[in-house]
């Protein structure tokens, strides 16, 4: 018989969480919103000082040590088995590898109430393998939530389920997320990488082999801030981490086809970086190197040194930062889409792609009924990007982005000549606009 | 005529949690980006605006630009030779220009105007900009050489209080708590992310710190950059809009009541001249009186809801009274029963207020109006007061210096 308590009623509020991982970025920064939030949050991770480290960065994200009184600090030995059992739900956020996953599901099956919810926070790695060897009330309650990082400014959650996950459940967790955590839920198929990570390194690929031709400095001023996204791509790739660059593209590339795959691609340059460490901001330098100085120095992507800053400057990119700075984000896009040259072409093929690839995907790796506007919320509050519709408006609606798709050699999709109405405009997204 | 009513239209305001410095922005951006918002949501024709009233503290410190009506002109093309003004009052510039675009309509001159506020303040550090707010009080008698003297002076506001009346600093935190609970429900509010509860507002720790005597971080309104836009209409053309659109012009939100009071500079001559008066503020209290006068309400039991300028968590303490919701000196009576609350029997700052909301400086008074608006058309979304059909705003400039209150709603 067994003896193990039997989990809350669904329609009860979760009260106890359990991170796995909470030493790490992503299980301590959304445990401590849980712990904001009121919830009761378990840190566990493998010793109880990595754990307490995990609690000071979400003191430090709270900008408030009195959450501190939400959350116990263990490791996996000591705390597991009273955390496991007391938990409505258990966050998962250890390393990406599959063995270690399925190994620390093993466990908590042990310990865990029937009916307790367990989510993963992966989004790469593939959910039904996670699950093997699990029992039927396992999968039931298994589904990803896949938090942006920082979740203290990256609202995201990507959710999906496996094909046995209870669709109460998913409901449940959805509307928990929102309502209690103030999510921006975004409901996904389960796909590899779900949406906003498939469409964004899908790009990134593309330019990290631009950058081999055009450099480093040019591509990401090409193709900066101005463009409609917080941060330029290659000083993105810097933040995320080179290693989880390829990590993510490779998987892409095993387990996509679509009319993209062809981008998605690691010049060779990109592997001689991670064999000699050049991560990005966690090493200290990748595409970007700081000097004591306070300057920056960028990587040549031929000889793999770096080389000092060239100042690229191109009449039609500083005439749309000059629109951009003064709020004219159509005029913006308007003197991009006339301007003519290679560099020109560069931005308007990532722009295209941005725009075709974002639709593509509506029904592919988000529901169809849900139009584009998942894809729009993923981006813009998952990349701080400016969402596809909204680069839609800028380029002068469906038809003319059609026309630049066209002109780009891109198929357009059946999805943008439907004109999907979002709730996302120009109007509130001037933010995703920087001119620089 | 004089004493026809103004119609609020409609508006828009940006998102108050926007660095716009980081974002390399122009402040005449802010203004285009209020005003397309506004045309879009309120569907009105370029053409038909007569007018531009601009209220701003303090464009030439913080960005190097006066002059800021001029801006205006290049947002459409019908607005060659528009007349464009700018106006200001320290943190009430936003109000004195829209009582002004009142003034215009009610004369005859003008029968639509749009009135915008904005303010761009995270282009210097805390520390310059506390020095440029300084200018909003008596610079050289009351800020010289003083870090951050804002906070002094609204800490010696709760002084006075507790002299006169007692005062327990909780009851503070209590609507530093309440302000920032409500921001969570404003799309555009600073706060709307940031984690705040009962226990941290009363600590004063690292993160937390003490300003200025009893004033905490927590006690403080934000430095904001921000722009908010209203379209004040005569009765002639909101019937005209209202006609068009379908829309009852009864249910339409205008103006009932204003008042507009000036105290003396110095914070200290005011609280020396108001010590026989059970109103530790009086010109506050005036503006707030003449208004109702006007709205022909007895008292503050007419209103659904009140946006006040909690500029700290003083002079929201402050307006409790002066509203009179309690007697003099017992504001903590209304916090204690709830009925500053979103529940509560008349609740204040469901929008945040300027703790939780943002204080853009000279936006606020234009924002506060806007949210008046919303919330008498139904149309304030998640933070929707229930039946709200006649609201109350107080914009305060300096120490409680310039006073201005609107009273508005509808007769739907």
């Amino acid at each position: 018989m067994d003896n193990r308590k039997k989990c809350c009623d669904i329609n009860e509020n979760i009260k106890t969480v359990a991170v796995l991982g909470a030493s790490g970025t992503v299980g301590s920064l959304s445990g401590g919103l849980m712990a904001q939030n009121g919830l009761k949050v378990y840190f566990l991770s493998r010793t109880k000082e990595g754990s307490q480290k995990g609690l000071q960065r979400a003191i430090g994200q709270a900008r408030s040590e009195t959450i501190a009184q939400n959350i116990v600090c263990g490791d996996y030995e000591h705390l597991f088995e009273q955390a496991i059992g007391e938990a409505d739900w258990v966050v998962e956020a250890v390393a990406e590898d599959v063995k270690i996953k399925q190994q620390l599901y093993e466990r908590v099956e042990k310990y865990k109430k029937l009916g307790t919810i367990v989510s993963s926070t992966t989004s790469s790695l593939p959910l039904s393998e996670l699950v093997q060897g699990r029992s039927e009330d396992f999968k039931r309650h298994f589904l990803s939530t896949h938090f942006y990082n920082p979740p203290g400014r990256m609202s995201a959650c990507e959710v999906t389920g496996i094909e046995n996950t209870d669709p109460e459940i998913l409901d449940f967790m959805k509307d928990f997320l929102a309502r209690r955590l103030r999510r921006v839920v975004i409901p996904v198929k389960n796909t590899v990488a779900f949406a906003g990570n498939r469409i964004a390194f899908v790009l990134f690929g593309r330019i990290t082999t631009l950058a081999r031709e055009f450099g480093v400095e040019m591509m990401d001023y090409l193709l900066g801030p101005y463009t409609g996204r917080l941060m330029a791509p290659l000083a993105t790739i810097d933040l995320v981490g080179l290693d989880i660059h390829k990590a993510i593209i490779d998987s892409l590339q095993a387990n996509t086809h679509d009319q993209m795959h062809s981008w998605l691609a690691v010049p060779g340059y990109i592997n001689t970086m991670i064999q000699r460490n050049m991560l990005g901001r966690k090493t200290g330098g990748g595409f970007y190197k700081k000097l004591e100085s306070g300057k920056f120095v960028f990587l040549d992507p031929v000889s793999c040194d770096y080389a000092p800053a060239i100042e690229p400057h191109f009449a039609f990119v500083e005439k749309a930062k000059h629109f951009i700075r003064m709020g004219m984000y159509k005029d913006a896009f308007e003197t991009i889409l006339a301007a003519q040259g290679k560099e020109a072409d560069i931005v308007k093929d990532i722009l295209g792609a941005y725009v075709a690839y974002s639709y593509l995907l509506v029904g592919e790796a988000t529901e169809k009924q849900d139009g584009i506007e998942g894809i729009d919320k993923v981006m813009s509050y998952g990349f701080n990007w400016a969402a596809p519709s909204v680069i839609v408006e800028a380029l002068g609606g469906s038809r003319a982005a059609a026309k630049l798709l066209a002109e780009r050699g891109l198929d357009v999709p059946e999805t943008l000549k439907s004109d999907l109405k979002s709730p996302f405009r120009i109007i509130n997204s001037g933010k995703y606009f920087v001119a620089k | 005529m004089k004493n026809d009513a103004v119609y609020i239209l409609g508006g828009f305001q940006t998102d108050f949690a926007r660095n716009w410095a980081r974002e390399n922005k122009h402040i005449a951006a802010m203004m285009r980006e209020a005003y397309q918002g506004g045309i879009e949501s309120t569907k009105l024709e370029p053409a038909d605006i007569k007018a531009a009233l601009i209220g701003n503290f303090a464009g030439e410190l913080y960005c190097m630009q006066g002059h800021l009506g001029a801006f205006f002109v290049d947002f459409d093309p019908h607005f060659d030779g528009l007349p464009t003004m700018r106006f200001e009052a320290a943190c009430a510039s936003g109000a004195v220009a829209a009582v002004s675009a009142l003034a215009y309509i009610q004369a005859g001159i003008y029968d639509l105007v749009c009135v915008i506020g904005v303010e761009q303040m995270k282009t210097v550090d805390s520390a310059k900009g506390g020095d440029f707010l300084g200018t909003a009080a008596w610079y050289e008698k009351e800020c010289v050489g003083i870090e951050f003297p804002f906070p002094k002076l609204f800490g010696k506001l709760g002084d006075e209080y507790d002299s006169r009346y007692g005062l327990d600093n909780t009851h503070l935190a209590r609507i530093a708590q309440i302000n920032y609970s409500n921001a969570k429900n404003n799309p555009n509010a600073q706060t709307r992310d940031w984690f705040m509860s009962y226990d941290h507002a009363c600590a004063a720790n690292q993160y937390n710190t003490t300003v200025s005597g009893r004033i905490k971080v927590t006690d403080c309104s934000q430095i904001t950059d921000g722009a908010a836009c209203v379209f004040l209409a005569s009765q002639n053309f909101a019937a005209k809009y209202a006609g068009r659109h379908g829309l009852k012009l009864e249910n339409i939100p205008r103006i009932l009541g204003w008042g507009h009071a000036t105290a003396s500079m110095e914070f200290s001559k005011k609280v020396t001249t108001s010590k026989d008066n059970q109103y530790v503020l009086p010109m506050t209290r005036k503006a707030i009186t003449d208004a109702y006068a006007r709205a022909g309400i007895k008292d503050c039991w007419a209103l659904d809801l009140i946006e006040t300028h909690d500029c700290f968590t003083t002079s929201e303490y402050m307006a409790i009274d002066h509203f009179g919701l309690t007697n003099p000196g017992e504001s903590w009576k209304a916090i204690e029963e709830g009925i500053i609350e979103p529940g509560g029997k008349l609740p204040i700052n469901p929008s945040g207020g300027l703790i939780g909301c943002g204080h853009p400086v000279g936006a606020t008074g234009v924002r506060q109006l806007l949210d008046a608006y919303k919330q008498t058309s139904g149309s304030a979304g998640d933070y929707q007061i229930e039946n709200a059909r006649r609201a109350a705003t107080l914009n305060i400039g300096g120490s409680a210096t310039t006073n201005v209150c609107f009273i508005v709603g509808n007769n739907g």
